[in-house]
């Protein structure tokens, strides 16, 4: 029992760290892979790890006072709680525990924490970030809960995990005529979830100097550097888990630790191509307004995902 | 107990009343203490020949020594009985009101006296004659104290009271005579076991021309073009007066009308065509009313229109809630009135004048546990049965709208500059909210002869 | 000890009403007969399965009475439905009145007074074996809060809720009228209603009555008036615990009195009655509404009174699509209602005692000044949220799972997008409020407001680790009205759909949290004051007229796309009806024209068309 449980803890130790660790190379990874195509030679891919352990190491630390510091905690914690009841490579560590709604909803500790944060932090320009990215969000979770509540009702379940069993063997969703208009969908709004261009517009640094990161400096940055960078990992892995089966293609029952492994690839495969396509919009776009991003997603994108919506309901009998 | 003359109740303030100015050339302010000392054992012998009319049944009386069918004959019933009483007992907490006033007229207070006595008369007679007399003097009375105010309004007020009343008095004064003419009789049981030997076309004349005349008093739409405008005219007090005394004599006399006296069924669908009318006309009209008092006289109208409904249903329901509506009514459109004079100040931050206030309000529109609710209740309760959909819809739309009218008198009472009444108003609006809630808390003690005057009536008694 | 109770309220208001002057004495005597109802409920908590010690039961409560009240009869029993909203009402009312204790200060004894009677009338409605008791109660309910109301002095306030609740009234009572025309009886347990359209008609009255206490679209329009314009504790009652009681009603009326079967006999849609699923489509589009024009508001009040109404939106949702997985969640959301909201309303009311401000934008920076209070608000705001560390998050997901389970393509989104613009306008009450520029030198909040809101916030926590508790009481009246209870252990809930451990989230985040804090705590750290900031380098020099505060139009964005659409709509709508009536009136009055000519001349009329009707007769 005291080794199951120790056992358990180890493994979500180790998922988180390895959230970290592949998060950190997706910020060097993006900002070579944005250099390139702006013709840059850019910095060398594991400026990441650079990045976050020269913050974590400076000697001063400046702090607004408690509240501030929660937006550390909170949004590194968060990020972490929420990658945890993610089916990773089809493992689902605590995905059984809970579902989609959870998660959807477990990706808000860490940005209200940051936020509280940021906020507390008394610096106008934080709070005008914090406006836009509340707004985004709101902005880009109608397209995104239209698809995932038709999928929900075509699948019939609202657990993740099931959703990935029932795409293995590659009957994967993105395969299915209605979802795959739907991937399409919620890959604008991935963009919007990921903050790339046009959508970076919370953090937007020519206008309001980096928005809720302003005050932040030190280890309360290199945490929250953390957290964006992890949140990457989870985001991509949602779309990955929601249209890609997961990355599962070996079933485990059948080829042992070598499906693990395959499928860890597949999966760091799948969402490094899904964060990959995201960098190539946010190289060639400019930056929306706010009010623009909230027309875009709740015009266009929502009515997209409307038709799906009728279309899923006219295939749908209870 | 002593079985005491229901006369009493008619002559002793007749009586008196003409010894006020008596009184009046000793001291002026004694008049007031005299007549409110008058009114009070009038209250008293009310209640004594309500509880003699409750244990022992109707109470006949004769006068002048002959006996019916030809002589005067009182008869006080259940309805009548309870008519009394809350004509006699209101009628001096309504009074006390007037003690602050500086003015001591003894012409008011005779007139009082007398609107109280014929009031009274025409609910505990049993002759039509006798009934139209006192209708005659509550009238009269009742114009007098309209005036009593002396200002324009005033004046008005009473003129076109006094042109309605003496059209409805002639018309009357035709039904009483057409009866006559055939029958041969003037006292109620008789006509009332004889009206079918009557012509048709006689009778109903006489339905139609008593209906039209005793409409104006008992304020049926459309007769009652008076009410607003001497409701607006006449001082609080008088205005809290006439919805106590003589408008409830009128309702009780169009009871006797359709119940006793010429029983038709059209009779009924008539008066009820004309209760949802007045009710709907009265309730609307209020709405947009600005001046209190006016808006308070029109509700008035409403309420009545909602007595006339129960009245008309013919059931011993509808009949107890007409009861409790009468009653609901007359307590609190006084306590409204009196509390309403001079409404424009913060009056409601005055705790004890904001409380009458409220109850009343809440009467009147019908929150339970207040008398007003358990008459919407039972008459609802008898449309329901009936099935009558448009009229239930009727009523919960002039419900509505009461509630909105009345949600804008509370905020008048409680903005702007402070105001208060004089103690005297004021104790007298805290004594018929506490009757109020009395009834409110015990209604079985106004149920139970609720009840038995519905019998009655249904039976064609009094 | 029933009755006594009662009687104990209607003498405590006397006392209360005496004691004016007194009015701390008055608060502890108010307060001493609020306990009443929780004593009643320890006593009756065997009915819904729960053992207590038999200690706590200080007092005996009948479970029922019928008492005269002369013509007619006062019947009441408690059920489980009952229980479970006396449960919201009887915690949250004593609370609230010891959080009144140090902020009523005018004409406090008016204040007690009417609040007992509020309680008095919420705990005979949730008694009420039959409809004239029912009604009596609840429209002794209705004007004691116009009482309460009227202490605003507010215009709007005072016509919107008496209109309202006449509209209200009137609703309930012709229902019940209907309601008594086909079954002949006024009790619920024996009514056998038939499917007819008449009685459909009244059960939509009951409902539509209902409606407008629980302040769905478009009956809502007197809440957000009220609500911005009574004194907090009040509010907090109202919101809280009084507007349940709509939903109680509907509860009790739909799935007491009438059933499942007798809706589904108009046809249903995807497993739910037509009826139904019109209910679930108003409550998402008042959740929807609510929260955006709560994210609209900048004044503290209207702001939570907006989402009071988005948020009991969600329980129409439940209460519409009716499963008892729906119902456990509307029960659950109810529950977690009245708490947060009670939470916030009194945080407000403790802000507005203390600074004196209800505008968003004149606040800022008090998490530092009052750090208990802004600690509790967050915590309500954590579960207002649907945040999973509170337990707001449980009843949310239920009715997710609900409404997926019967495969609601588009009531789902909208619940889930309302969803999120609840963290719009929560984050801008705890910006605003909170956190930012501090702009006023205030203390924190008194010991009693302090206690009454942490207390409040103690169940939020509770059914946070142990949602199973709620379900446990709640399962009693799902089997009273023949269903199924949801499948749950006290801290897992499972659906045909998939299951929400909330140990495994607790745990998970408190690893989380542990892991984050090492990283925290690596390097020490320096608190520095807020204008030492990144604007600051080079601070302005007449810093007291430039505000760094930017919580004015926080929106504004969102208002300009959103604005024009929602702003006053059903306001609006309602105002040409008022017109209608009263351009009616204007007609009504012209009859009487004043000239005693003109009214001669009707008298005349009216005789004539009298005569001529009969001789036509």
């Amino acid at each position: 029992m005291v080794i199951e449980i120790i056992e358990k803890i180890l493994l979500l130790s180790g998922m988180v760290a390895l959230g970290f660790i592949i998060g950190m190379f997706f910020n060097g990874f993006a900002r070579k892979v944005t250099a390139r195509i702006h013709n840059r030679v850019g910095p060398p891919i594991y400026q990441g790890y650079l990045d976050v352990f020269k913050l974590f190491a400076k000697k001063t630390n400046i702090s607004h006072g408690w509240i501030f510091d929660l937006a550390a905690l909170f949004s590194v914690a968060g990020i972490a709680l929420a990658f945890l009841f993610l089916p990773v490579a089809g493992i689902s560590l605590l995905s059984t525990e809970g579902d989609l709604f959870l998660i959807l909803y477990l990706l808000a500790i860490p940005a209200l924490g940051f936020a509280l944060g940021a906020g507390a932090s008394g610096n106008p320009n934080a709070a005008v970030g914090i406006m836009r990215a509340l707004m985004l969000m709101l902005a880009y979770e109608l397209p995104l809960v239209m698809v995932i509540v038709a999928m929900m009702v075509h699948y019939n379940t609202t657990s993740l995990a099931t959703l990935v069993q029932m795409q293995s063997n590659f009957k994967w969703a993105l395969f299915v005529p209605q979802f795959f208009i739907g991937a399409i969908i919620v890959d604008m709004a991935l963009q919007g979830m990921l903050m790339e261009k046009p959508f970076d517009i919370a953090i937007a640094p020519h206008e309001i100097a980096s928005g809720p990161m302003v005050e932040f400096g030190g280890k309360h940055l290199g945490a929250l550097m953390l957290y964006k960078m992890m949140a990457i990992v989870v985001e991509t892995t949602l779309f990955v888990d929601l249209f890609l089966g997961g990355g599962v293609v070996l079933s485990v029952e059948q080829y042992g630790w070598i499906a693990y492994l395959v499928n860890f690839l597949v999966w760091f495969a799948l969402i490094t191509f899904v964060f990959f396509l995201a960098l190539l919009i946010n190289a060639v776009f400019p930056r929306f307004r706010i009010e623009q991003a909230l027309k875009f997603y709740w015009k266009y994108d929502a009515l997209a995902a409307l038709l799906l919506l009728i279309w899923v309901y006219a295939g749908v009998s209870i | 107990m002593v079985a005491l003359p229901p006369v009493l109740l008619i002559a002793l303030p007749l009586l008196f009343a003409f010894l006020a100015p008596l009184v009046g050339m000793v001291s002026r302010r004694m008049v007031k203490l005299y007549t409110l000392l008058v009114l009070i054992l009038n209250a008293l012998l009310s209640i004594l020949l309500f509880i003699n009319v409750m244990a022992n049944g109707v109470v006949y009386e004769q006068l002048s020594g002959f006996y019916p069918p030809v002589g005067i004959l009182l008869s006080v019933g259940y309805l009548g009985a309870i008519l009394a009483v809350l004509i006699n007992v209101l009628s001096p907490v309504v009074y006390l009101s007037y003690f602050g006033e500086a003015e001591n007229s003894v012409k008011f207070s005779m007139l009082y006296m007398l609107v109280t006595a014929s009031s009274t008369g025409i609910v505990i007679t049993g002759d039509l004659f006798n009934m139209f007399v006192f209708f005659e003097i509550t009238a009269v009375g009742s114009y007098g104290l309209v005036a009593s105010l002396r200002t324009k309004e005033a004046f008005e007020g009473s003129f076109k009271y006094i042109v309605l009343g003496s059209i409805g008095s002639a018309f009357i004064l035709m039904g009483i005579a057409t009866i006559y003419g055939y029958l041969k009789t003037l006292n109620f049981y008789d006509i009332a076991l004889r009206i079918d030997t009557m012509p048709e076309t006689a009778r109903l004349m006489s339905f139609i021309f008593l209906i039209v005349g005793i409409g104006v008093e008992a304020e049926i739409f459309p007769l009652n073009g008076w009410v607003p405008d001497a409701y607006q005219g006449a001082s609080n007090r008088v205005a809290s007066f006439l919805s106590v005394g003589p408008s409830k004599a009128g309702i009780y006399a169009i009871a006797r009308l359709i119940f006793t006296l010429i029983p038709i069924m059209s009779g009924f669908e008539l008066s009820l065509l004309l209760g949802i009318f007045t009710l709907v006309v009265g309730e609307l009209a209020a709405l947009r009313q600005r001046d209190v008092k006016r808006m308070l006289a029109y509700s008035s109208i409403g309420q009545m229109g909602l007595i006339l409904i129960a009245l008309s249903l013919h059931s011993e329901t509808a009949l107890v809630a007409a009861v409790f509506l009468m009653v609901g009514h007359a307590l609190a459109k006084s306590i409204l009135f009196i509390g309403s004079r001079d409404y424009s100040g913060g009056l409601l931050r005055n705790p004890l004048i904001a409380g009458p206030l409220f109850l009343g309000v809440l009467s009147i529109v019908g929150m339970p546990p207040f008398p007003g609710f358990w008459g919407k209740w039972y008459l609802m309760v008898d449309l329901a049965s009936r099935g009558a959909w448009t009229i239930i819809l009727l009523i919960v739309f002039t419900a509505i709208v009461e509630g909105v009218y009345y949600s804008r008198y509370l905020f008048r009472g409680l903005n702007g500059e402070i105001r208060t009444l004089t103690k005297s108003e004021i104790a007298s609006i805290i004594i018929l909210a506490s009757i109020l809630i009395l009834i409110g808390l015990f209604p079985q003690y106004l149920y139970d002869p609720a009840v038995m005057a519905a019998r009655s009536l249904l039976g064609g008694g009094p | 000890m029933l009755m006594e109770t009662f009687y104990a309220f209607i003498i405590g208001s006397l006392v209360v009403l005496a004691l004016n002057r007194f009015p701390r004495i008055a608060a502890v005597v108010a307060i001493a007969v609020s306990l009443l109802p929780l004593f009643a409920l320890i006593y009756w908590a065997p009915l819904v399965g729960l053992t207590l010690p038999s200690y706590l039961s200080l007092l005996r409560f009948e479970t029922e009475i019928s008492y005269a009240l002369g013509p007619g009869t006062i019947l009441l029993q408690i059920t489980p439905l009952g229980w479970f909203f006396l449960f919201l009402l009887a915690t949250t009312f004593p609370l609230v009145l010891l959080f009144a204790s140090s902020f009523v200060r005018d004409n406090a004894g008016g204040f007690y007074a009417s609040m007992l009677l509020t309680m008095l009338g919420s705990f005979g409605v949730l008694l009420a074996r039959d409809m004239l008791t029912f009604f009596i109660f609840w429209e002794i309910m209705s004007w004691s809060i116009l009482a309460l109301v009227l202490r605003g002095h507010d215009r709007r306030a005072i016509v919107s809720y008496l209109a309202f609740g006449s509209l209200s009234a009137m609703l309930l009572l012709f229902g019940f009228m209907i309601l008594y025309y086909k079954t002949g009886t006024f009790l619920f347990g024996e009514m056998a209603l038939e499917a007819t359209p008449l009685t459909l008609a009244g059960i939509s009255m009951i409902v539509a009555g209902f409606a407008v206490k629980g302040a769905l679209m478009p009956l809502h329009v007197w809440a957000p008036h009220v609500y911005s314009r009574s004194e907090e504790p009040f509010v907090a009652f109202l919101s809280g615990g009084l507007s349940k009681l709509g939903y109680f009603g509907m509860i009790l009326f739909m799935y007491g009195v009438a059933t499942v079967p007798f809706f589904a006999t108009w046809g249903t849609f995807r497993g739910v009655p037509y009826f139904g699923y019109a209910l679930a489509v108003i409550g998402a589009f008042t959740a929807f509404a609510g929260t955006v024009l709560a994210i609209m508001q900048d004044d503290l009040r209207k702001l939570l009174a907006y989402s009071s109404i988005g948020q009991l939106g969600y329980v129409a949702i439940g209460i519409g699509i009716g499963t008892p997985l729906a119902l456990t969640g509307a029960l659950f959301q109810a529950l977690n209602h009245t708490f947060f909201k009670a939470v916030l309303f009194l945080a407000a009311g403790a802000v507005y005692y203390r600074t004196g401000r209800w505008k968003i934008s004149e606040l800022g920076g008090l998490g530092y000044k009052m750090p208990f209070t802004f600690l509790a608000a967050l915590f309500a705001i954590f579960a207002l949220a649907s945040i999973p560390i509170t337990s707001g998050f449980a009843a949310k997901w239920l009715l997710y799972e609900a409404a997926i389970e019967q495969g609601f393509l588009f009531v789902t989104p909208i619940m889930l997008i309302a969803g999120v613009g609840a963290f719009l306008y929560a984050y801008k009450i705890l910006y605003g409020v909170f956190l930012g520029e501090p702009r006023h030198d205030v203390r924190e909040a008194p010991l009693s407001q302090l206690v009454a809101m942490w207390i409040l916030v103690l169940p939020l926590v509770v059914f946070l680790v142990f949602p199973g508790w709620v379900l446990d009481i709640t399962s009693p009246i799902l089997q009273e009205y023949g269903m199924q209870p949801v499948a749950h252990t006290p801290y897992v809930i499972t659906t045909n759909l998939a299951a929400y451990n909330t140990i495994a989230v607790i745990l998970a985040l408190i690893g989380t949290l542990f892991l984050a804090l090492i990283l925290y705590k690596w390097k020490p750290q320096k608190v520095v004051p807020h204008e030492d900031n990144y604007l600051a380098g080079e601070p302005p020099e007449n810093y007291e007229y430039i505000s760094m505060h930017a919580a004015s139009n926080y929106y504004e964005p969102f208002e300009d796309v959103f604005g024009g659409i929602f702003r006053k709509g059903a306001e609006r709508g309602w105002e040409i009806v008022l017109a209608g009536a009263e351009f009616l009136s204007n007609g009504a009055r012209r009859i009487y024209t004043g000239l005693t000519e003109d009214y001669s001349i009707y008298i005349l009329l009216f005789f004539l068309v009298l005569v001529g009707w009969w001789l036509l007769w």
